[in-house]
């Protein structure tokens, strides 16, 4: 549906920024001190990666590698500092096999890389009973969590990594010092250290169009509303109902990862603002079943370290006031 | 906008090998990494962690000779001065050389970020520093210098020896939680056990280091059965640790190159083995043995470098190996 004030921007090409675009492209209007999200309906998504074109262009970031992976159409492979949306590809069997590299495979190297684990086209031989349309499928289109208790800016030093007006969390190019201490805090494996600028990039979630009044780029560009951008409230409300929906129509393995007291939003992380509906466990979509709040961990290493400090300062005090006798 | 994706009829439940309500079967994505490895260089930061578990080790040792007045503890008090300004030197340029923009290192000083452990730990590291160096430079002018043999400026010295030694204590083992406070499998699942490790390792080099250069025959015991409780105490946690990685389930990560070297080398030769010397010579020569106390001090200074240096890269290989960090992100692992 085409929204009313649409039809007062019909050029291709416009001299000024429209006023709050996004309520245009994404009806909703993006005010600061509001918590903002995507919400990633993965049984939407068909791959076709305008997300990770959309993110490449507007934020100028440079091509990863330009090669075929034979992990079927994933040739992204995985986040990085260059990269802050991947679609992944999964082809389930029709017979229930989910073919993966096999449990402890770190590289399983062969072109397809997809013997094992499942029933369905074993042996490196694809199914070709595909049930119609994309029931053999998934597709996910990855990207920064924009966790409510991002574990990133918690072990960031400097400060460069900070929460912004929208409730998103963005590095700070021109403080950032290349520490690398947000990489190994992140429970999803999103942050990364460039090679290029030695700074720490991950998605803004498009945090110079937010203050713009547009919609983040990928959101912008999915054609299948698989990625949507709103208020958080907004969309878990939304997604419940999504949730809903697919159970009535018999999708029973429908569920959300990233809403409080769903998986993905365990440990601590309170919620994720950027969530997910998934049909399959999160291992299958390369997601943690039960990350984790990294910080959580300060506090009983530095007391039993200092307990050992101290006992052992007891021990050294005890021994050098000792007789030196013997 | 929430219109249902084309489905075949009496498709409605796609058939899944692990559907959501079903367990994990080990399955993976291509085998491709689910974490990000810390990009430090293991050798720069595990050199780094190495050092300052040193310093802080002498340093605290020395604290507790100045608060006891052993006698005969001059030189060493000295040697640990001098010993503790590595980590202020060298340490620091280490630290700042394994940025990846180096020239924005006192960026660490906007803030203070008591949730993140490379925070807390860079204000340890400037407060030992800043402690080290005139304590070092006093005790160098009093090694040289009539004017500064003054009684008045030895006690200040000494004075100032008790918080040099509890921010020793501080370097010594803040380490660990910066390890244990990220999402590495093998860093973060034994916060307790790790910095007990950290802290008793760091004890420990410190006490072989002075041990080594002391002169004197009944400090230098002392010294010895020093690093001995604390190699005990070392092995206790390891032991506990290890234990913690099985129960997790990522007892796979101690089975690669480094997590072998961390096993054999780091707790084999550099625990295990000079645990078996310093008591020999202890029991055997009471303590009287320089040539077996020597070696079993170099093990264990060896040892505490060789721990964090594959105690590091294993934690690496756990994060690069879905299959293991796969196993950690499970919900039984989520119970403290």
């Amino acid at each position: 549906m085409v929204h009313p004030r649409a039809l007062d921007y019909t050029a291709s090409t416009f001299d000024r920024l429209i006023p709050n675009e996004s309520e245009l492209t994404g009806g909703v209007i993006i005010e600061p001190g509001r918590s903002y999200g995507f919400f990633t309906d993965t049984t939407l998504c068909i791959g076709c990666k305008a997300c990770e074109v959309a993110c490449k262009e507007w934020n100028n970031l440079p091509a990863d590698s330009v090669g075929l992976t034979g992990q079927s159409y994933d040739n992204t492979g995985l986040l990085s500092a260059n990269t802050w949306r991947h679609v992944a590809f999964i082809e389930t069997g029709s017979a229930g096999g989910i073919e993966t590299g096999s449990a402890g495979g770190i590289e399983t190297g062969s072109l397809g890389a997809v013997h094992g684990g499942g029933t369905g086209g074993g042996g490196g031989v694809r199914d070709n009973n595909q049930q119609p349309y994309q029931s053999g499928w998934l597709m996910m289109s990855d990207v920064c969590k924009h966790c409510h208790n991002a574990p990133c800016l918690e072990a960031c030093p400097t400060g460069a990594l900070f929460r912004t007006e929208f409730d998103t969390v963005v590095v700070q190019q021109d403080i950032c010092n290349g520490c690398g201490y947000c990489v190994p805090a992140c429970p999803f494996g999103v942050v990364d250290v460039s090679h290029q600028d030695g700074k720490a990039h991950k998605c803004t979630l498009c945090y110079d169009r937010l203050k713009g009044g547009l919609e983040p780029a990928c959101a912008k560009a999915c054609p299948t509303e698989s990625i949507q951008f709103e208020e958080v409230s907004v969309l878990q409300e939304r997604a419940r109902e999504r949730v809903k929906t697919l159970h009535g129509l018999g999708v029973s393995d429908a569920y959300l990862y990233g809403v409080p007291d769903a998986p993905g939003a365990t440990g601590d992380l309170g919620h994720l603002n950027a969530f997910f509906l998934l049909t399959a466990r999160p291992e299958v979509y390369n997601l943690p079943a039960a990350p984790t709040r990294a910080s959580r961990r300060v506090r009983p290493a530095l007391l039993s370290g200092v307990a050992t400090m101290a006992g052992l300062a007891i021990t050294a005090l005890a021994i050098f006031a000792g007789g030196g006798k013997r | 906008m929430n219109a249902l994706p084309p489905r075949a009829a009496g498709h409605g439940e796609t058939p899944q090998a692990v559907g959501p309500g079903e367990d994990w079967n080990g399955s993976t994505y291509y085998g491709r990494q689910q974490l990000k490895p810390a990009p430090f260089n293991n050798y720069v930061v595990g050199g780094y962690i190495f050092l300052a578990g040193i310093c802080g080790g002498a340093s605290l040792l020395a604290g507790a000779a100045e608060l006891t007045k052993t006698p005969h503890r001059d030189g060493l008090v000295r040697r640990a001065r001098y010993l503790s300004l590595l980590a202020p030197f060298v340490g620091g340029a280490m630290l700042i050389w394994d940025l990846h923009t180096p020239k924005r290192f006192y960026m660490m000083l906007r803030i203070f970020k008591p949730t993140s452990p490379m925070s807390i730990g860079t204000y340890i590291f400037s407060a030992f520093s800043a402690l080290a160096v005139p304590v070092a430079a006093l005790q160098f002018a009093s090694d040289r210098f009539a004017w500064a043999r003054a009684g008045w400026l030895r006690r200040a010295n000494g004075i100032a020896s008790v918080p040099l030694a509890a921010t020793g204590a501080g370097i010594g083992t803040y380490t660990a939680a910066l390890l244990a406070a990220t999402s590495t499998p093998l860093w973060a699942a034994a916060p307790r056990a790790l910095a007990m490790r950290f802290a008793s390792s760091s004890v420990a080099s410190g006490a072989a280091m002075l041990s080594i250069g002391e002169r004197g025959a009944i400090n230098r015991r002392r010294l010895d059965e020093i690093t001995l409780a604390a190699l005990t105490l070392e092995l206790g946690a390891t032991i506990a640790s290890h234990a913690v990685y099985q129960r997790r389930g990522i007892g796979e990560a101690l089975k690669t190159t480094p997590g072998i070297i961390e096993s054999l080398g780091a707790t084999g030769a550099g625990v295990i083995a000079p645990i078996a010397l310093q008591a020999a010579s202890l029991l055997l020569t009471r303590g009287r043995s320089r040539p077996l106390s020597r070696i079993a001090a170099a093990l264990t200074i060896a040892g505490s470098l060789v721990l964090r240096i594959s105690f590091m890269a294993a934690g690496n290989q756990s994060a690069l190996r879905p299959d293991i960090s796969f196993k950690f992100s499970q919900p039984r692992n989520l119970r403290k």
